[in-house]
């Protein structure tokens, strides 16, 4: 037999959960979201392969071999032309059919390089047709500095094999000290995970938080908390809200995580480099995390918003606080490049114990350098207490509520008024 | 008879206004009881009170013989005077969790709901969203709402102000037939035909203080019947009479108050001197009257 108090709060989460999966909100959002997130991920890969260099273009020289050897460079480089032609040396026709051939977009643009007496480097000029995006340039200055390298080389005698080997790029892997051990990391992917969960917390609390904010300001404005409150206690109401718009928002971000993994198998993510959840660099200790962290997070921000909504008088007010309500996430984001350079300073510690803080900055911190388990556990445990006191204090502001009329309450009238109730 | 409120000396005060003072009440089992009292006497603080809603600043409130505890509240159904229903829910789903809020089970608050929206004529408004229904109907609902449970104590703030002559009739009747079965029925209105119609017990407040309080008949009582009316043919010289304070004459009906201890017999004969009487009624005062004279004496103190 469930105790009075549970039972009530148990029903009230029910009706609120529902209500909101029947509601047209959820229905959008469920769907819109991912459809959002898909068509970022789309236009992402396209833009990506719009990334490429020069397709055709000529290189002028009066030195033939560089201009071969700069030929030479650019098709291995990492993203060849379609085709290069090489007028070493060039005659002035030469020339101007270029220049024409440019201006009728036939190729990309030429490149040409003027030997200079006495110098060891010739000057180096791109004439195109447009201003250059940043990949051409890079790999034309690549192109053009390996083979001045080869030339040089070549020059003292150096064997072609032996060239190869000195002329490799050097790649350079990247480990991390995790969990006490040295794994292999990648300094992007590690913090996507955190980056994930900013944007879910954000988007939940605005969705959701403004949503509790808003049913609670339409039970006071029915007047329906007049007859909730004479069957059941405001602290069962108040946690009933929250369990049920938590039970709500779980469902969703359930149907997204599914969403996710789908897409992390898909043939779309493999095109970019994905290929299932654990190449976007997130563990299973960081999953388990990351849901500690995103439902308290969840449920301290669902509690101030309901406290927020129990203290406004009417709908249009609720617009005027959701600043407030994520006003403590924008200051997580902004502080974030601080604690990622610095996890262990003194700052990163005491900001990742502050409740408010706490779901982005401990998290961001458990993802880039493991922190002492004290640190972590006293952060969760700070968190849960401040989410009860959320719920209580909304629930003894709700209850104040009743007495309200029309007006919002300044703070001192509702500091009376919970003395009287 | 089991009393199941009790106010002792109950004091109550918002900010600097005194809402309650020192006012003592107990509703018994079985009877209808009428909170009456101008607008701002402090009806709504009462009732607050006794629920739980708020505490009293001074004085005792006890439901069903002990202090107010949770478990109590399911025995009581509340309805407040100004009316909520979720908008978006439809009207059984609202029924039946309300009605699981007061313990009942979900197949059993079903059955009562379907029962009383029958017995209330809206068995076809069930299905419905809140919204889409009209005032009354709304009021029908938050009325079945506050009855579901079967609760000992029933308590309605102004439970037929919006409603047409039809519903206001059929949701006094039930009130009555609940009151045989037994419960008790607090209302707060300043309806006041209603309340001589329906209530055995009344309390008046003014001013957060009780000013008249007791049984109907035993309030009634203590007022004289000091009001005629004649309904006559011929000469109306008699209201003239010494014993009139003062006198409304329409074409052959007079309605008279009399002077305090007036001799009424003693007009009658003087009345049957000249004219021919058909009708000489001594009227006891209406509960209006006597409201007005109560409030409005002291109001003008």
């Amino acid at each position: 037999m469930l105790s009075g108090m549970l039972r009530n709060t148990l029903l009230i989460a029910k009706r609120e959960y529902i209500e909101r999966i029947k509601s047209r909100v959820f229905r959008i959002t469920t769907l819109l979201v991912p459809l959002g997130m898909g068509g970022l991920a789309v236009l992402g890969s396209f833009s990506g392969r719009k990334m490429e260099g020069v397709q055709y273009l000529a290189i002028v020289s009066s030195n033939h071999e560089l201009a071969e050897e700069v030929k030479a460079a650019l098709m291995e480089g990492e993203m060849p032309p379609k085709g290069v032609e090489v007028y070493a040396p060039a005659s002035e026709a030469d020339l101007a059919q270029l220049k024409s051939e440019v201006a009728e977009h036939q190729i990309g643009g030429y490149l040409t390089l003027e030997t200079v007496a006495g110098e060891a480097r010739p000057k180096v000029t791109w004439v195109s047709g447009s201003s250059i995006n940043f990949v051409s340039k890079a790999q034309m200055e690549a192109a053009v500095s390996s083979a001045l390298i080869r030339e040089q080389l070549a020059a003292k005698g150096v064997p072609d094999s032996q060239m190869n080997q000195l002329m490799q790029d050097t790649k350079l892997k990247t480990m991390q000290v995790k969990n006490g051990g040295v794994v292999s990391s990648d300094s992007e992917k590690s913090f996507l995970g955190a980056y994930i969960l900013i944007i879910v917390l954000y988007a939940s609390v605005l969705i959701y938080g403004i949503n509790i904010a808003r049913s609670v300001v339409e039970e006071k404005t029915s007047r329906i908390f007049e007859v909730l409150l004479s069957t059941t206690s405001a602290d069962s109401l108040m946690l009933g809200k929250l369990l049920g718009v938590g039970a709500t928002g779980l469902t969703q971000m359930g149907i997204w995580a599914a969403l996710l993994v789908f897409y992390a198998g898909s043939a779309l993510a493999a095109g970019q480099g994905i290929h299932g959840l654990a190449s976007l660099g997130i563990t299973k200790a960081e999953l388990g995390y990351f849901g500690i962290f995103f439902l308290l997070g969840f449920f301290l921000y669902s509690g101030l918003a309901a406290a927020l909504g129990s203290s406004v008088s009417g709908e249009t007010e609720v617009q005027q606080f959701s600043f407030i309500l994520i006003s403590p996430l924008v200051v997580s984001v902004v502080l974030l490049p601080f604690v990622l350079g610095n996890p262990n300073s003194t700052t990163a510690v005491v900001l990742s114990l502050l409740p408010p803080f706490t779901p982005i900055i401990m998290y961001m911190r458990i993802c880039s350098q493991m922190p002492p388990l004290w640190q972590i556990a006293l952060s969760i445990a700070l968190l849960a207490g401040s989410v009860w006191g959320m719920v209580w204090l909304a629930a003894r502001i709700y209850r104040v509520g009743v007495l309200m009329y029309g007006k919002r309450a300044t703070l001192p009238e509702m500091l009376r008024w919970l003395r009287y109730s | 008879m089991e009393i199941l409120v009790e106010l002792d000396k109950v004091s109550k005060s918002y900010e600097e206004k005194a809402a309650v003072r020192d006012l003592s009440l107990k509703i018994e089992a079985g009877s209808m009881f009428g909170l009456l009292g101008p607008n701002g006497a402090g009806k709504t603080s009462t009732i607050r009170m006794m629920i739980g809603i708020t505490r009293p600043d001074a004085g005792k409130v006890s439901l069903f013989g002990k202090p107010f505890g949770d478990g109590a509240l399911r025995r009581v159904g509340y309805l407040p005077e100004e009316r909520g229903l979720y908008k978006r829910m439809k009207v059984i789903d609202q029924l039946v969790f309300l009605a699981e809020l007061r313990g009942l089970g979900a197949l059993e608050a079903k059955r009562r709901a379907t029962q009383w929206c029958e017995r209330l004529q809206m068995a076809d408004a069930m299905d419905k969203k809140t919204e889409e229904l009209s005032k009354g109907m709304q009021q029908k609902i938050q009325f079945i709402s506050t009855l579901l449970h079967d609760p000992e104590l029933i308590i309605m703030d102004e439970p037929f102000s919006g409603l047409d002559p039809v519903n206001a009739v059929l949701l006094q009747d039930t009130l009555l037939e609940l009151k045989k079965q037994g419960n008790a029925v607090l209302f707060s209105t300043h309806r006041m035909d209603q309340v001589e119609k329906l209530c055995d017990q009344i309390c008046l407040i003014d001013r957060g203080a009780a000013v008249l309080a007791g049984g109907m008949r035993e309030v009634k009582s203590r007022y004289e019947r000091n009001r005629v009316i004649i309904q006559f043919e011929g000469d109306d010289g008699f209201l003239q009479h010494a014993a009139i304070a003062e006198s409304k004459s329409y074409a052959g009906h007079a309605e008279i108050k009399l002077k305090p201890h007036a001799d009424a017999q003693d007009l009658l004969r003087t009345a049957a001197a000249t004219a021919t009487i058909t009708r000489f009624e001594l009227v006891e005062p209406s509960l209006e009257e006597i409201f007005i004279e109560t409030v409005g004496g002291r109001s003008d103190a």
